[in-house]
């Protein structure tokens, strides 16, 4: 972002764009920086919501809130799984038919998949439930 | 990322049954039960240093990552609300 903001200066040292047209173009960049700012922080929790109405039961409603920090510890507990074990879950899941290799899952891997859970928005609405799970 | 160390020490528990004008608020010290369990562990320590021999695993870290686990458990929180009863639980 920095580089584009060089590029107005540039651009105005150089008499292309005038004083207001820089500051108006620098005034855009700042607001493009505010949404990315926000982004960076970090997603800490999964939610999951449900609204449902049974029949017999009556309404129920559900709101679970999960630390994304379960997530991580997870994925380390799967780095003390024996390598033979490892590939007997593998063979399983294989037979299941889900190509997933558990060697792969690492605690960089997972902070890339969690930062992609940031835009993930599950929304399931029928006629006795609306389920919702979002991160936030 | 930072990386709870300590597991949940304390529960909030909310129970309100239909019909009941309040509800019952409890707060369990649940680091009574892990002070408990410690000594506990530590009879466990060598049947878990002989199992981690025999299935060849790492004790230390198999410790350290279930630690994990139960430590990332703090700030979880479920709310069930129903027509006969209404519960909250959060661990802190």
């Amino acid at each position: 972002m920095h580089d584009n903001r060089r590029q107005v200066l540039d651009m105005l040292a150089q008499g292309k764009i005038n004083s207001d047209e820089a500051e108006r173009l620098i005034t855009a960049l700042e607001r493009s920086d505010m949404p990315m700012a926000r982004d960076t922080s970090a997603v800490k929790y999964l939610r999951v919501l449900v609204d449902a109405n049974d029949e017999q039961e009556g309404p129920t409603k559900v709101n679970v809130r999960v630390p994304m920090q379960l997530l991580r510890a997870g994925v380390r507990l799967t780095g003390v799984i024996p390598d033979r074990a490892r590939e007997q879950v593998n063979d399983a899941l294989r037979k299941e038919g889900i190509l997933f290799d558990i060697n792969k899952l690492t605690p960089d891997n997972l902070e890339d998949m969690i930062e992609q859970l940031r835009d993930l928005s599950v929304d399931v609405d029928n006629e006795r439930a609306k389920v919702r799970v979002f991160c936030e | 990322m930072t990386q709870e160390i300590l597991p949940p020490l304390s529960a909030s528990v909310h129970v309100k049954p239909a019909g009941w004008r309040f509800g019952l608020r409890l707060w369990l010290p649940l680091f009574l039960l892990w002070l408990l369990l410690i000594p506990l562990l530590v009879l466990a320590l060598p049947l878990l240093f002989v199992g981690s021999l025999i299935f060849r695993f790492n004790l230390w870290r198999s410790l350290r990552a279930a630690n994990g686990v139960l430590a990332a458990t703090r700030g979880s929180q479920v709310e069930v609300d129903k027509r006969d009863a209404r519960i909250f639980i959060k661990l802190h």
